[in-house]
């Protein structure tokens, strides 16, 4: 948000390369309007007190000249002091209505668009986590997040500075012609014929400028990118021999947009000295014309000097408009963009995030998967005709190479991705038969990779969960076998930057604390205890024993010591089922998973 | 180090024992020291452009005065009924004023500000070619983000205190000259009166932008907090959908939300009512002119047309009170800014290059027409290393001898030393204790230019610059066509780094931009134009650091084939963890914590049953075996079931 009000505007021009977004204003579409207008209309309160206030201040803005013109009529003229302090007093009191009710006009907008603006970020933002995970997998998280920040930020900007100025400046302009010809029509017309040229000038050097931006701004990041891409490969640069080419390089670019910038200059330089010719032309008119006339008794001197004043503030405001129509085009641009994100399918409705899920009651953990299919895309099958009966409390180990389908299962059974053939059956009932959160707040998943949110560790155990005593907090009380739980959760610290600073057993240690909060009546844990320390997947086992006992239980696994007492293990590979069955029968077996087997055993492979 | 610090010296230099005071005060001391002098320095170079910008202004603020006065002349003469022919005359006169004013604001436009754009690029200029001599120890310990800032916000901050800021300082103090003596020759009464409420200008500006630089700091903080809250919910989704919490994180983004609100309408509030509050000490000025002037004018002690222009005066006046506030903040902004420049600026950069190397004679008649070249020969010397500003030893006590024309292998697990090892030799460290000889000759006292010329390096995480292929070979050829010597070709290189098959496939085959949307190569033929890269610049001396850990075992054994024969080989150093890299190199050295634990030929060190090479090898062929295993395994399941 730039900062506004700075008291003589034209320094503006000066600002160019930060002023503006990086995506090129487009042009305004009806349909992005219109839905934006939607937002906006939402909050009538401060809409139409901004605007009931804006009129207001105007009207004032427009009375004080007139003011000063009575007060030489009325009163310095006649020779009349009582009227003189009565109009001058009045011109105290339009002042004062008219500075405040700028004031609270410009608060009104402001809380108007900050209003739009949170009301357009939760949009995004809750449009964004009902996005299926295929969505995210394919969309890296910074582009997605630039729509929930900066593209909201920029609509903010035009709303605050951009729609704001081009109504307020817009009612002054109009405000003052119409008040002009009310006063005289015939100077009226001397000092406004200047005017269609004055518009035509604004608009011609507004678009030429706005190309010239365009052209300044993509220099710069041609600028920005070649420097970026430099230092990050200085080394090269550095091995080659190659500084001296290289600065020639930045040279070059430097200096061309140094001529881009000089470009935009230019076309100030030229804008700027013509509004102040035509002014001057308009003002000339006014005391040729209206000095004549008020020399032969025609005209009143007071009106004549409200001429005046009207004339040399009727520029800035068109000018102001012209400079704010950039502003407003480069938000529209954005909300283009912001609009274009929430029309993608989602996976959940709006309304179903809204409350708590429930877990699906009395679940006994009974799942089948029959002959299903699953690919990514079109058909790199990554199961193939897979088929498994997982008995309820059956602790399941599955194992195999990277790429053998593991992590797929699981996706799958988290219902975030769905199966091309086959289905899934949970408790005897199609998976797709029950809702999406209230099936995953049945499951509790653990992940290698923990992803911890700023915040507490108590935070980031119970997910912002205000209520209640916490399930993890009454382990750590009730069972002591697991010091690590009960040190972290002692420690109401803040995490540094998303706890860099725990060891992967702690992390993992929160992400099992994470899923005991929801009790779930099926576990998943997918290679969590892989780049753990012993003792702390000592721990994290007998844990997970303890709490998952009579639970159904999918150990995913590169470590095979981690699933020998399962009671079926699979072995997965290329998306089929290979191998099942107990330790050692599969050992007896002696296929992959006994050679993979000898290979940990003998401390080749981690 | 604080400003007073560095003001210091500059002051005393001056002498004068005013000075000395004067250089006491803070503010003073500012303008004479070290922090403004990126400033001073920019203002000399430019000194004609900002001079005459400056001149233009002067006759800009000058003429300012002139239409008030015709406007009062105006308004006179219709008071007291004089000629009508009157008005035509001032009519034309306010004409011309505003074409010279037009004219001179064309030009301080044209000669100001766009010297101040001379300056952003100059001081930018500056900064990158500081940049391009840094040592690689100073990018290991920042950030890009970091250093692109000052590139663009902080010389950004020195331009616009050159630009808008000199021009706002300059503004102001013409106006105040200007303008009041006009009043003054007018009415000295009403010009006392008028200017009544204007001192409260700066202080109210001063404040006001004191105020929103706070809270707009904290508007910025809770927007980073929204921003990375945002991040979270992206990065995270997979927890918040796993644990079905979307309710509550939507709560929590809200809650950060309305924070966010919270601070932006404590910002709006200082912000909107800034730009009225402005305006009304003006209309006080109006106020009391109507109250006192209008009485005046009543009582013939001024004229109608003073009245007048005095209420233009008084208009005009509350902009150069304001620009003070302003201009002041500009400046303080690019003292900050300097600040952190200088502190880059003034690091000393690349190792010092002093001591001229002398070059041995020897080697001339061997080198390619007009290029002095190396016989490879390498020699360590207790060579002991820790990384710049770090405590741990990573090399100790290293001693070793490369005869020219060998190819030697270093091997050893993750952090015994490779890496460290290698980018000793293009000096990308200097070398502490020991010494490091190529040629006889210390590294440290190699040109730095000449040393690189003679080492080749390819390191293990790929660089490749958005251009096309040719262009990213032909960076290794470019130094040969400037000493017009016989260059190697593109298509050699590229043939010899087996990775012309490759770029033929691609659409745009040499042409190819690299970074492009669409082009993806994989990890191996990006490591392999590398390997093309390094090749074209037929360095004698060609280190590879594990730069073939993504090429395929049989490309990697032609590759390693065709370095042999390579043009201008001679010696070779490759850090690499598979076996079948390192196993035909004419010495294998193992290392270990930095030091060397074992090393011969393959033979010999697999004749060592206990020797960790030969532990490494069994390790790695058991691996292979259940790869080649699992990889045919899959045979006897079949494509055939597909549904």
């Amino acid at each position: 948000m730039a900062k506004k009000n700075a008291p003589k505007r034209e320094l503006r021009e000066d600002r160019e390369s930060s002023e503006f977004d990086e995506k090129e204003p487009q042009g305004v579409r009806p349909r992005e309007l219109r839905r934006l207008i939607g937002y906006v209309v939402r909050h009538r309160g401060p809409f139409w007190g901004g605007m009931g206030l804006i009129l207001v201040a105007t009207a004032a803005a427009l009375l004080e000249p007139r003011l000063l013109g009575m007060a030489i009529d009325d009163a310095i003229i006649p020779g009349d002091i009582q009227e003189l302090r009565t109009i001058a007093a009045v011109f105290l009191l339009v002042e004062c209505v008219r500075v405040s009710s700028t004031i609270a006009q410009g608060y009104c907008f402001a809380r108007l668009g900050q209003a739009v603006m949170q009301d357009l970020r939760l949009a995004v933002f809750s449009h964004l986590q009902r996005l299926p995970v295929s969505v995210h997998d394919k969309n890296p998280a910074g582009r997605l997040v630039t729509r929930v920040t900066n593209d909201i930020s920029a609509l903010a900007e035009m709303f605050s500075a951009g729609f704001v100025s081009i109504i307020a400046n817009g009612l002054t302009v109009l405000g003052i012609s119409v008040w002009l010809f009310a006063l005289d029509l015939k100077l009226a017309a001397v000092a406004l014929g200047v005017f269609p040229f004055l518009i035509w000038t604004s608009i011609y050097f507004s678009a030429r400028l706005r190309i010239a931006y365009r052209d300044a701004r993509s220099k710069l990041s041609a600028l920005n990118a070649f420097l970026a891409e430099n230092i990050a490969g200085m080394r090269v640069v550095h091995l080659f021999n190659r500084e001296r080419v290289h600065l020639k390089r930045f040279s070059r670019v430097n200096h061309s947009y140094t001529e881009a910038q000089e470009g935009s200059i230019r076309i100030f330089a030229v804008f700027q000295p013509t509004i102040t010719l035509a002014t001057g032309v308009a003002m000339a008119g006014v005391v040729w014309y209206g000095g004549g006339r008020a020399a032969t008794g025609t005209l009143q001197l007071g009106v004549l000097v409200a001429f005046f004043s009207y004339v040399l503030s009727l520029f800035q405001p068109i000018r102001e408009i012209a400079d704010k129509w950039n502003l407003f085009l480069s938000g529209m641009a954005s909300a283009e963009r912001i609009f274009s994100v929430l029309d993608w399918p989602t996976e959940t409705r709006e309304d179903e995030i809204r409350e708590p899920a429930e877990p699906i009651a009395g679940l006994k953990g009974k799942i089948v998967f029959e002959n299903v299919w699953f690919a990514y895309s079109g058909e790199d099958w990554v199961l193939k005709n897979f088929s498994l009966v997982v008995e309820p409390g059956q602790r399941i180990g599955v194992v195999g190479h990277t790429g053998a389908g593991k992590t797929t299962l699981m996706s799958l059974l988290m219902r975030y991705y769905e199966p091309q053939k086959g289905r899934i059956l949970l408790d005897g009932k199609d998976l797709r038969d029950y809702g999406r959160r209230s099936l995953r707040a049945s499951i509790g998943m653990i992940q290698q990779d923990v992803f911890l949110f700023s915040g507490t560790i108590e935070e980031n155990i119970r997910l912002w969960k205000t209520d209640g005593a916490g399930a993890s907090a009454k382990a750590s009380r009730d069972f002591p076998e697991f010091p690590i739980l009960q040190k972290l959760l002692e420690n109401p610290k803040e995490l540094h930057e998303r706890g860099v600073n725990l060891s992967t057993g702690e992390r993992q240690m929160i992400a099992f604390a994470r899923a005991l909060e929801v009790d779930p009546a099926i576990w998943i844990l997918d290679e969590a205890t892989a780049n753990v320390d012993s003792d702390s997947e000592r721990q994290l086992e007998r844990a997970l024993a303890t709490f998952s006992s009579g639970r159904t239980a999918l150990l995913i696994a590169h470590r095979l010591a981690t699933v020998q007492s399962a009671d079926q293990i699979l072995v997965l590979h290329r998306g089929e089922l290979v191998e099942r069955g107990k330790h050692g029968e599969l050992m007896n077996l002696g296929g992959i998973y006994a050679r993979m087997y000898d290979l940990q055993e003998s401390g080749v492979v981690e | 180090m604080s400003a007073t610090d560095q003001a210091q010296p500059h002051a005393r230099r001056i002498g004068p024992w005013f000075l000395k005071i004067l250089s006491r005060i803070p503010w003073v001391r500012t303008i004479t020291g070290r922090e403004s002098e990126l400033l001073r320095h920019y203002l000399w170079k430019y000194r004609r452009l900002v001079g005459l910008g400056l001149l233009s202004l002067v006759i800009v603020d000058v003429l300012e005065v002139l239409p008030p006065i015709f406007l009062k002349e105006a308004v006179d003469v219709v008071s007291e009924s004089r000629a009508t022919d009157y008005f035509l005359k001032l009519a034309g006169a306010y004409l011309l004023v505003s074409f010279l004013q037009g004219l001179c604001r064309y030009g301080w436009r044209m000669f100001l500000i766009r010297s101040s754009m001379f300056a952003g690029r100059d001081l930018r200029e500056k900064y990158a070619t500081h940049l391009f001599k840094m040592p690689a120890s100073f990018f290991d310990k920042r950030r890009i983000g970091d250093l692109m800032s000052l590139a663009t916000n902080d010389v950004e901050a020195v331009r616009m205190a050159m630009g808008a800021g000199l021009l706002t300082l300059a503004d102001a103090l013409f106006y105040f000259i200007t303008v009041p003596i006009a009043m003054f020759w007018l009415s000295p009464k009403l010009t006392l009166l008028a200017f009544l409420p204007l001192p409260i200008v700066p202080w109210l500006v001063a404040r006001n932008e004191r105020e929103i630089h706070s809270r707009f700091e904290k508007v910025q903080e809770s927007f980073g907090k929204i921003s990375a809250m945002a991040q979270e919910g992206l990065g995270g989704v997979r927890v918040i959908k796993s644990f079905a919490t979307e309710d509550r994180s939507l709560g929590r983004f809200r809650a950060a939300g309305e924070e966010f609100i919270r601070l932006n309408m404590r910002l709006a509030r200082v912000q909107t009512a800034f730009g009225p509050t402005l305006d009304f000490t003006m209309s006080l000025g109006l106020v009391l002119l109507l109250f006192v002037g209008g009485e005046s004018v009543i009582g013939n002690a001024v004229t109608l047309g003073t009245f007048v222009a005095f209420q233009r005066y008084i208009q005009k006046m509350v902009w150069p009170m304001a620009a003070l506030g302003m201009a002041f903040s500009y400046y303080q902004r690019a003292l900050a800014s300097s600040r952190r420049l200088n502190e880059v600026l003034d690091l000393s950069t690349d190792v010092p290059e002093t001591e001229a190397p002398q070059l041995p004679v020897v080697a001339e008649s061997s080198a390619p027409q007009g290029r002095f070249k190396t016989s490879g020969g390498i020699e360590l010397r207790g060579l002991s290393f820790r990384f710049p500003g770090t405590q741990a030893e990573v090399l100790r006590e290293i001693s070793l001898t490369i005869e020219p024309g060998e190819r030697i292998a270093v091997v050893g697990a993750i952090g015994s030393g490779k890496s460290a090892l290698l980018s000793l030799f293009p000096r990308l460290y200097p070398v502490e204790r020991g010494m490091l000889l190529i040629d006889g000759i210390d590294v440290n006292h190699w040109k730095l230019s000449e040393l690189r010329r003679q080492v080749g390096f390819v390191a293990q995480d790929v660089f490749l610059f958005s251009e096309t292929i040719t262009e990213n070979v032909a960076y290794g050829i470019q130094d040969w066509v400037e000493r017009s010597a016989q260059p190697v070709t593109i298509e050699e290189a590229t043939q010899l780094a087996s990775i012309h098959e490759d770029v033929l496939g691609l659409k745009g085959a040499y042409e190819t931009r690299l970074g492009e949307r669409g082009v993806n190569l994989s990890g191996g033929q990006k490591q392999r134009i590398t390997i093309a890269r390094a090749i074209a610049k037929q360095p004698p001396i060609l280190i590879l650091d594990d730069a073939l850990s993504s090429v395929d075992v049989a490309t990697e054994e032609t590759i390693l084939k065709n370095l042999r024969s390579r043009p201008g080989r001679n010696t070779e150093v490759i850090a690499a963890h598979r076996i079948s890299t390192v196993k035909d190199a004419d010495r294998i050295l193992v290392l270990d914590q930095g030091e060397i634990r074992q090393q011969g030929t393959h033979q010999v060190l697999m004749g060592d049953r206990r020797g960790a090479y030969r532990r490494y090898y069994d390790q790695q062929r058991k691996r292979e075996d259940f790869e080649s295993f699992v990889e045919n395994y899959g045979g006897s399941h079949g494509e055939e079931k597909r549904p």
